[in-house]
């Protein structure tokens, strides 16, 4: 373990160092990944400047809830990146995976050191940023729980985005057509519970809280948060199951990913 | 003018070669529309109508804005500064044809295909499930269609220049990123213009990228007089000359500049 954790550091210092390299370049990286928060959240922000309101929830409250996603996706995707199911799908098409199984080191860590894209803080600041107009405009009722809690739903999100990467790399074993309808459940679920989630349709919302529950992701700790009633009258603990959940996707993910690896090395390409 | 159709036609066969890779990028942009579509409904919260804009015109606008992505390029188009970058730019210089033209000719195939199978399968799409606005009249239905060609025509020739930029900087991506941004939220794609305070919807007019999606979406939702619609698409018409004349004479300085590298 603390082998492969000095190995992981230290190909990860590599890959920070060679970003770094060419400045110019990863400023203007960094700069369209904060433009990319700004263009989104803002169109929202002048949409709810001119409707008040969205499912009965306010600016500030929205804003609790896009930067939250918005910081810990950005997190996920910079420290998942060797498991972007669009990276990790063509580097199996071309053969790079290959030649990282036949290296003596652990195949997830190598997948894991393989990418890291530090442009993605570009994404974790305008997150921050996201969360500061939050905190501004809506008076949150800080408790001890509450400051100890805050943290641990961001890694519980780290947690849950980065199993369904996982998992999307996982299908490029068998198939790298349709790894774009990966999206669907990473991009779009990002986008999806970055808002009230009562303001969806009840199929689209009962597929996300029994099947992939994202719903306890973010709305439901949000509704602790910030005190909000739960209009579905789920239990009182519901805000606190996203550790449950997001770390339970990852190891079921991981799982998959092992079954996958079995899968492939015993066909070879 | 024989050439232009060719290149046209090679390039709409190679789109519809990727139809079943497609498909996974059709059922993204649906679930995309249709999270718009229920933030809109819940945005309008019992209103029936915002800054001249019906609730049903506005889910309409989210399958619109979708059904629009594929045609117009608006996520990502790098295709020519990546011939910049890997030397094949030479013999495309070459060949005895307008740089520009041979450029247009090729987006042109790949817009007309990318309409057909992706645009119009998102359209058909939205109908089963949302009760949608349709242009009232043929002329509207005709406007509609000019005012896309005078888009993509103000698209294209704004990606083009952005892809210039390559024959100056080897960061032409970034750069190239920062406007197809820009041009989300300034196109209306993200939301229709007019949700927006009128000094922001003046400010979008006087970039290309008001001219691309906002105006179709506007023309055919029918939220304008005949005559404000004549005047939308005479707009796009100035802005599609101004373009198409500034990528000649920028053109012309790229390829003085050049230097191809590797090969």
């Amino acid at each position: 373990m603390d082998y492969s954790m000095r190995t992981y550091l230290k190909l990860i210092a590599i890959h920070i160092r060679a970003q770094l390299q060419y400045r110019a370049s990863f400023m203007l990286d960094f700069f369209a990944m904060l433009l990319i928060g700004l263009a989104e959240f803002g169109s929202i922000a002048l949409a709810l400047e001119r409707f008040d309101q969205v499912g009965g929830w306010v600016l500030g409250e929205v804003a609790f809830l896009y930067g939250l996603v918005y910081f810990s996706f950005g997190c996920m995707d910079m420290i998942f990146s060797g498991f972007d199911p669009r990276y990790f799908g063509e580097s199996v098409r071309r053969g790079e995976f290959d030649k990282l199984l036949l290296r003596p080191i652990d195949i997830t860590l190598q997948v894991l050191s393989s990418q890291f894209v530090l442009r993605r803080l570009g994404r974790m600041a305008q997150g921050i940023f996201i969360l500061s107009i939050a905190f501004n405009a809506i008076e949150i009722h800080w408790t001890l729980g509450k400051l100890l809690f805050l943290p641990v739903v961001v890694l519980s999100q780290i947690f849950f985005f980065g199993g369904l990467f996982v998992a999307g790399a996982t299908f490029s074993f068998w198939t790298i057509e349709s790894i774009e309808a990966v999206n669907i459940f990473t991009y779009g679920g990002s986008e999806m519970i970055s808002y009230p989630m009562h303001i969806y349709q009840q199929g689209l919302r009962r597929f996300f809280t029994y099947i992939l529950p994202a719903i306890f992701m973010n709305y439901y700790p949000a509704l602790y948060f910030l005190e909000k009633p739960d209009p579905f009258g789920f239990p009182a603990y519901a805000p606190f199951l996203s550790p449950l959940v997001g770390v339970g996707i990852f190891l079921i993910a991981m799982i998959f990913w092992n079954f996958g690896l079995r899968y492939y090395q015993s066909t070879g390409t | 003018m024989r050439l232009f159709w060719e290149l046209a036609k090679l390039s709409f066969r190679r789109q519809m070669a990727y139809r079943a890779a497609a498909l996974a990028g059709l059922a993204t942009n649906f679930f995309f529309g249709m999270l718009r579509a229920m933030l809109l409904i819940a945005l309008y919260g019992g209103r029936n109508e915002a800054a001249g804009i019906t609730l049903q015109a506005a889910i309409t606008f989210t399958g619109l804005s979708q059904a629009l992505i594929g045609p117009l390029s608006m996520f990502n188009w790098f295709d020519l500064m990546r011939t910049v970058y890997s030397g094949d730019v030479g013999s495309d210089l070459l060949k005895p044809m307008n740089y520009f033209t041979f450029w247009l000719a090729q987006d042109f195939g790949r817009a007309l295909a990318s309409f057909l199978w992706r645009a119009v399968t998102i359209m058909l799409a939205y109908m089963l499930v949302f009760d949608l606005t349709f242009p009232r009249t043929p002329v509207q239905w005709l406007f509609v269609f000019l005012s896309m060609i005078l888009g993509w025509l103000v698209s294209f020739s704004w990606r083009f220049l952005v892809n210039l930029s390559a024959f100056w900087t080897p960061n032409a991506i970034g750069v190239g990123r920062f406007f197809f941004i820009i041009s989300w939220f300034l196109s209306g794609f993200l939301m229709p213009l007019r949700f927006y305070p009128q000094w922001l919807i003046q400010l979008a007019h006087l970039t290309p990228f008001a001219h691309t999606v906002n105006t179709i979406v506007e023309i055919y939702l029918g939220v304008l007089t005949e005559q404000e619609m004549l005047l939308a698409m005479v707009n796009q018409a100035i802005w599609a000359i101004g373009l198409v004349t500034v990528s000649h004479i920028v053109m012309r300085a790229g390829v003085r500049r050049l230097v191809i590298q590797g090969g």
